[in-house]
């Protein structure tokens, strides 16, 4: 009898169990497939990597304008893939270091629920007081004739693929479709963007949305907006635009990146009651589902497909089921695009304001206020805007485009979750010469 | 020539009111027929217009203060005139807004409640004698890092020897206090919002999403209303019988009158009037149920003073016909009419709130099939009139459906035993089925 048995070892998955194990707890973590889930194996880690080759090309090829002279760089796809199976690697051994000192015993193959304390997998039967159900989300199929083709491809696909291809059709303007746009465009790929709505990189606020475009536009991507894909045949993508009219787009390869689906199939849930629709399993804040000791966090849930919210959800969930009391806040979750240059975003957009009716004050400022931006992105463009309530001055939203937005946005998810304002954040320093500055500067900008 | 604007009198029984609002400032321009401030009674809200045009120079009494009638509230006039001359003679009473803002101020309706309002005065005004607390014992360094994290020590549980506050119970307080938002402090100050005892944010942090709405307290006119149903049901044995008339007769009258109605004379009588006139009529027959219990006697009136409830924005309003026997129901219709959108408009005279000795309450428009109206005491009976319905009946050995309207008739036990008040509704249920409008030509 274990106290939990975690199902699914992504990011949501393997902290949970590990945090268990950390507090004393006998646990276990299933997994069908590789430890750590599509994050670590075919998600954020190896398009990270990739898309870091992808930016040192850059680097080279921009060199002089640092006064760095080179001869002409040529890729070394195959390195680039090695070295992105080597990170890998080397974080999956981290992952199962963590298990092993967490004394998380690790179970291989799939999990099927037989009853509401009992799980199978393969021939063997597990009970536990308490299931986590962390089993992800896959690439969705879309409903369009020939997406079955052999040239359409998902993610994972696109991160072991033999060759740079010579083009690149992505169905779907999202986050993913605009990474895997912007490290084949660096390589060489001619990439064409095939996307549903008006516009790009979904929920993020529309002005950074539309600077992104431009600046993707810019560097040689096709996009076409508000247009559906209406047939795939073989290396050609039929699509209707805006306009209504038809249209016609060949690519060595289709990228389909139109989202994910969450993981229940399998589980066999009905056998045990556990609600869930399409849009995932249905939980509580506290990341209860409806039946007493099962929870459920990350992707397989829906609510934010997002790594780090699965890992705090799994906490929650945790934290709730031993005693501790926990809720998972959605406030500030802050949300990458690692583009060329990152976007980064926390907090309500302007558009989510306007239609909630809340009363904001807001800011808009270029990075290059920051010296240290103009330092290090020699021609490149960066843009911060901050929104705040009209009456208080509290944090409601920061958006920003330029590198490293990434690596700062987490200072503005601590700001919103914490409910500061603009009164205290006046007094706060930051560190000279830094990109952060320029956050500083568009808070400090509101009146 | 500066002008002073008097308190009015709003009603004989009417000597002083309570000055809720001002909607002028001094130094506000003011033209005659403006809107200078808002006075309340014990039993309603009225507007008091400026009779002058010029500038606010002076304000004589705060908003919340008891006023007495035709004392001057402020002058109006052109800038730099004299004002001293208008200010009240007699010292302004103690303000009610630094106590109780309304408690002090209603004039009571009768000599027994006028009693209660006196000694909820008393022991309103009465100063809270605070207790010095023990006084809380503290090493210097405690102290000074209590000083330091901005820690009263009054609220430090002390662990040392006698139970001295030490520096390690400091720290402990610090860490077990409450964190609070920036954002949600300041909602706390500035809006009054209510906080929870534990918080949701980082670290148990209280952040703006834990906070409930600030506590709304209750209009003068709610708590009067409160006050008079609280004491109407500790005081009486209430019981409330229910039945139902055939109201095909009254539904065919009121046919006839739409038709009518833009003809010259044509009034436009509803259903209520001609319960209500059936109601009177049936109370002619019934004087028992037309009284008030009153310090353990039994008051009968002489008329059919018969009261209404009437919903008004700022609540419940119950005003009464004097005299309602003595209406046909054509008058009985527009006194109807006419008191209620007064009574609406915040402009019903006090006086026109006070007696009464039967009430009507109908709540049949919004489909309430029957309910327990609460007595308006000391009356001793009321009548809720609800919706109609279809109701089975059988006719001539086949069921067929008749629209009925029911009737739930309280009374006070105390008075009124429940066949009488069975009687009194089955009388009323045959003047109902029996209506007619042709007494009017």
């Amino acid at each position: 009898m274990y106290d939990l048995i975690v199902i699914g070892s992504g990011p949501g998955g393997y902290e949970a169990a590990a945090h268990a194990g950390k507090m004393g707890k006998k646990v276990a973590i299933v997994e069908k497939n590789i430890i750590g889930g599509v994050c670590l194996n075919v998600g954020c880690i190896p398009t990270k990597t990739m898309l870091k080759s992808a930016k040192v090309l850059e680097g080279i090829k921009e060199s002089s304008l640092y006064g760095i002279e080179t001869s002409a760089p040529t890729i070394n796809f195959n390195k680039v893939l090695e070295r992105k199976d080597k990170v890998v690697s080397t974080l999956q051994k981290g992952v199962e270091g963590l298990l092993k000192r967490s004394k998380v015993e690790i179970i291989k193959g799939t999990a099927k629920f037989v009853a509401k304390d009992t799980i199978k997998v393969g021939d063997n039967k597990y009970t536990a007081s308490n299931f986590l159900i962390a089993t992800g989300a896959v690439p969705t199929t879309p409903p369009i004739p020939g997406i079955d083709s052999k040239n359409v491809i998902t993610s994972s696909d696109a991160l072991s693929l033999k060759d740079i291809p010579e083009s690149m059709v992505i169905v779907g303007g999202g986050v993913i479709g605009l990474e895997f746009a912007s490290l084949y465009s660096e390589m060489g790929t001619k990439v064409t963007i095939i996307e549903m709505l008006p516009e790009i990189a979904g929920n993020i606020d529309a002005d950074l949305s539309k600077r992104l475009l431009q600046v993707m536009k810019k560097s040689g991507i096709d996009f076409h907006l508000s247009a559906k894909v209406t047939k795939i045949d073989k290396d050609t993508v039929s699509f209707t635009d805006k306009d209504g009219k038809n249209g016609k787009i060949t690519g060595t390869y289709i990228l389909n990146a139109t989202g994910r689906t969450p993981v229940t199939d399998g589980l066999e849930l009905d056998t045990i009651g556990v609600v869930y629709n399409k849009k995932g399993i249905v939980v509580s804040e506290y990341g209860k589902t409806n039946i007493s000791g099962i929870w459920a966090c990350g992707d397989c849930t829906g609510r934010s497909m997002l790594a780090h919210s699965a890992t705090r959800e799994g906490i929650v969930a945790v934290n709730n089921m031993f005693g501790i009391s926990d809720r998972m806040s959605y406030k500030a979750i802050p949300s990458v695009v690692y583009t060329h240059p990152e976007l980064a975003s926390v907090g309500k957009t302007e558009a989510e304001l306007k239609e909630k009716g809340i009363e904001y004050k807001k800011s808009t400022m270029p990075m290059a206020i920051a010296g240290r931006f103009i330092v290090e992105n020699e021609g490149k463009q960066g843009t911060v805007k901050v929104l705040v309530g009209a009456k208080y001055g509290e944090i409601l939203g920061v958006h920003m485009m330029g590198d490293p937005s990434s690596e700062i946005i987490f200072g503005a998810a601590t700001l919103i979750e914490t409910e500061a304002t603009i009164e205290e954040l006046k007094s706060i320093v930051y560190p000279h010469p830094t990109v952060s500055e320029a956050l500083r500067e568009t808070i400090v900008n509101i009146k | 020539m500066a002008t002073p604007i008097p308190m009015p009198k709003e009603g004989n029984t009417v000597e002083e009111c309570i000055l809720v609002e001002w909607k002028k400032k001094k130094g506000d321009s003011v033209n005659t027929g403006d809107i200078i401030a808002e006075i309340e009674t014990d039993k309603a809200t009225f507007e008091i217009e400026s009779s002058a045009t010029g500038t606010m120079l002076e304000i004589f009494f705060k908003e919340g203060d008891l006023v007495p009638v035709f004392d001057n509230i402020c002058v109006i006039g052109k800038d730099g005139e004299k004002t001293e001359e208008f200010r009240p003679k007699k010292k302004a009473p103690t303000p009610a807004a630094t106590t109780a803002p309304t408690k002090s101020t209603q004039s009571a309706p009768n000599k027994k409640a006028e009693a209660v309002a006196t000694t909820s005065v008393v022991q309103e005004s009465t100063p809270v004698i605070i207790q010095e607390p023990a006084k809380k014992v503290a090493s210097p360094r405690a102290r000074k890092l209590a000083d330091k994290y901005g820690i009263s020590i009054e609220n430090v549980n002390g662990t040392g020897p006698k139970g001295r506050i030490l520096e390690n119970d400091i720290i402990d307080a610090y860490h077990n206090s409450t964190k609070v938002s920036s954002l949600a402090s300041k909602l706390i100050k500035d809006e009054n919002r209510t906080v929870p005892q534990k918080g949701s944010g980082p670290g148990g942090m209280i952040v703006s999403s834990d906070l409930q709405p600030a506590p709304e307290p209750l209009s003068n006119m709610r708590k009067i209303i409160g006050e008079r149903m609280c004491a109407s049901l500790a005081s009486t044995a209430q019981l409330t019988l229910s039945n139902s008339a055939d109201a095909t007769n009254m539904l065919n009258a009121r046919k006839k009158i739409k038709e009518k109605l833009g003809k010259p004379g044509a009034v436009n009588i509803n259903l209520n009037d001609m319960v209500m006139k059936a109601v009177i009529d049936t109370l002619l027959e019934f004087p028992l149920l037309n009284s008030e219990f009153i310090n353990g006697n039994v008051q009968r009136h002489k008329d059919i003073d018969i009261c209404f409830a009437c919903d008004t924005p700022k609540g419940l309003v119950v005003p009464v016909i004097k005299e309602a026997q003595k209406l046909s129901i054509s008058e009985l219709s527009a006194r109807v009419k006419s008191m209620s959108a007064d009574a609406r408009d915040g402009k019903i005279s006090p006086d026109d709130l006070n007696g009464g000795s039967f009430t009507v309450t109908n709540i049949g428009i919004l489909g309430i099939e029957s309910f327990t109206p609460v007595l308006n005491a000391p009356q001793v009976a009321i009548l809720g009139v609800c919706a109609i319905t279809l109701k089975p009946v059988r006719k001539d050995g086949k069921v067929v459906f008749v629209e009925h309207i029911g009737l739930s008739l309280t009374i006070d036990h105390q008075v009124i035993d429940g066949v009488p008040g069975a009687q009194f509704l089955k009388s009323l249920k045959e003047k109902i089925e029996n209506f007619d409008i042709k007494e009017e030509n």
